[in-house]
């Protein structure tokens, strides 16, 4: 193995120093590559340190010359907009949704997984399916539904909704997880004695924490994400969530309150990318097992 | 049930490999209760949801007056497909919208993935941070490219003013053409990362032996490229391009916090006209209908890519 391996990291650079105009190329492509992705977060958080007259400017400087919490302070002690109302719900919801889902899911993903049951093929390829409905062919029915069980305007009724968008693809996910856990560890406890929910909580949830934490981070990352469901099923600001509270609060053709909604885009990203990024590892097949909630 | 029928023959051929080994010498249940919560949710809210929403494409539903919902029959079919222009409109977009967006970055995906293949140590950083957009909610890529692409005070036209490249402000999201580009746009800086991830997993797993072997054969950069990654790439672009097809025809956020579906409709997908029909006119039974016929274009999409999971898992 290594004696494959090497030859290929020497002769990778070489190579190229031998290719110059190809090199160059090369090394644009990264130089645009990285500015243009690095570009827009950098106006966002240079918008939201300058003074909010700066930010209102019809021709706004490049860089904030007076570097200004007001904005950051507007938001989190001034509170014209209820901002920290909205944070508190998605943290709040998405959280509870997130726990809900993993639990749910680690049971169904480790039945798929695991037991052997005729509908099995079936029904675990509807799940896979349901991950690709766009929310919004349910989300009337939905409110009829909670409507009809008086959960409109209800952190419980958003849950519902987040929870059932995230146990196909958080099934799919734990799936994965227990695929790659050795059957004979589950024999082993099976012949000491262990009944099924013990050898699932006792041998194998502890070798698939890695999996609940990637699987809850998404479900969360869905959640937090979400427009469309409390942007329907609340319609009471002391139960809205960011993304509908932000929008209603900055976006019209008369707010130019610009250093004001880069303040609240950075206080959205932050706790998404530290999940984020703490994931990273798991993102490619978490993808592909389908992170497709429509939000 | 239509999700759970349509996909299903795919499944006759049995159990896949690791499940067949897993089998042991006990009788097959019917059903297993642990997977039940996961059937009740899914049924209960996503399952109901779908009857529901069949059901109510044939009424005159309306949200303002749920209880007074008449049978029309097939009215609202009829009207879609003969006599409602927008829901034209809104497939068009939604296709403009999909293919342009999954095409672009794919293609800017893969090519950042090919130069930075071969970055080392501490340079892969290089790769992270090209990946930085992945880590912005939606909502946010929404407020924040409705910020730059603003006519007045948005830095996107001060900066091509001051390069000389236009004269007069364009206005992008307040015209058809402009704004359904400055929505792709913002698509396609959110969306690249993940391709630039799905390629970079692919080009890592071309094995060593095959590279070296070409090389062997002198076999120049192009040839490199085109004869040897890009089939072994083949497998990573089809999954990878399905799932963005497929996220982006349900795509809402973007769209809708950016433009709302305007200026008067060159932006509406058929996911923000169904929201429209149902929430802004209360048009509950039209809807539906539209949502019904979303369904099964999609239901399509989701077999072609059930079809390929299990024929290739990633």
């Amino acid at each position: 193995m290594t004696a494959v391996a090497a030859p290929v990291r020497l002769a990778g650079p070489g190579r190229l120093r031998r290719w110059r105009p190809g090199r160059a190329a090369v090394v644009a492509l990264i130089l645009v590559g990285i500015a243009v992705a690095l570009a827009p977060v950098y106006w966002m958080l240079a918008t939201s340190l300058k003074t909010p007259f700066a930010a209102t400017s019809l021709t706004p400087s490049y860089f904030p010359h007076h570097l200004s919490m007001s904005n950051y302070n507007e938001l989190l002690v001034k509170g014209v907009v209820p901002f920290k109302t909205y944070l508190a719900n998605s943290v709040l919801t998405s959280v509870i949704a997130s726990v809900v889902a993993v639990a749910i899911s680690a049971l169904a993903g480790y039945s798929f997984s695991r037991s052997r049951w005729r509908l099995r093929g079936p029904t675990s390829v509807a799940v896979l399916a349901t991950q690709m409905l766009p929310l919004v062919v349910f989300v009337g029915p939905l409110y009829l539904l909670l409507l009809d069980a008086h959960l409109l305007n209800t952190y419980t009724g958003l849950v519902i909704g987040y929870t059932s968008f995230a146990i196909p693809f958080g099934s799919w996910l734990m799936k994965g997880f227990f695929d790659s856990v050795p059957v004979e560890l589950e024999e082993a406890a099976r012949v000491d004695g262990y009944g099924r929910l013990s050898i699932l909580f006792r041998v194998v949830i502890p070798t698939v924490i890695p999996g609940l934490l990637t699987t809850g981070v998404f479900v969360f990352i869905n959640s937090w994400n979400n427009l469309l469901y409390p942007l329907t099923l609340i319609t009471n600001n002391s139960h809205q969530t960011l993304p509908p509270g932000l929008l209603d609060s900055f976006v019209g053709e008369f707010n130019t309150d610009w250093g004001g909604m880069m303040a609240a885009a950075v206080l959205t990203t932050i706790p998404l990318a530290v999940a984020f990024f703490a994931v990273q590892r798991y993102m490619v097949r978490g993808m592909t097992a389908g992170a497709l909630a429509g939000t | 049930m239509a999700v759970a029928s349509a996909p299903a023959p795919t499944v006759s051929g049995g159990p896949s490999l690791p499940a067949r080994r897993a089998r042991s010498r006990r009788r097959t249940p019917v059903f297993d209760w642990m997977a039940l919560p996961a059937v009740i949710v899914l049924a209960g809210v996503i399952g109901y949801p779908i009857v529901r929403a069949v059901q109510l494409s044939f009424t005159n539903s309306n949200l303002l007056s749920a209880g007074a919902a008449k049978s029309v029959g097939l009215q609202n079919y009829k009207t879609l497909f003969t006599n409602d222009p927008v829901f034209w409109q809104a497939l068009e977009h939604t296709a403009v919208y999909t293919f342009v967006s999954v095409a672009a970055a794919a293609l800017i995906g893969l090519a950042l993935a090919l130069a930075t293949e071969n970055l080392g140590g501490a340079w892969r950083i290089l790769r992270t941070l090209m990946l930085t957009p992945w880590g912005v909610p939606v909502i946010v890529v929404a407020f924040l490219f409705y910020y730059m692409f603003q006519d007045r005070g948005g830095v996107v036209n001060q900066a091509l003013t001051s390069l000389g490249i236009i004269h007069t402000p364009i206005l992008w999201l307040g015209t058809g053409k402009w704004a359904m580009i400055a929505v792709i746009i913002a698509n396609v800086w959110s969306t690249t990362p993940f391709f630039l991830l799905m390629f970079t997993a692919a080009l890592a797993s071309v094995p060593n032996e095959v590279i070296e072997a070409a090389r062997v054969d002198r076999a120049g950069p192009m040839a490199m490229l085109t004869r040897i990654k890009l089939p072994y790439l083949r497998n990573a672009a089809v999954l990878g391009s399905l799932l963005m097809v497929i996220q982006n025809f349900n795509n809402f956020p973007l769209i809708y916090s950016m433009t709302k579906g305007g200026p008067v409709y060159s932006t509406t997908t058929l996911v923000i006209y169904v929201y429209q029909l149902a929430f802004d006119q209360f048009h509950l039974g039209f809807a539906s209908a539209v949502g019904v016929i979303w369904l099964i274009i999609l239901l399509v999409f989701a077999g072609l890519f059930i079809r390929l999971m299990r024929t290739n898992p990633a």
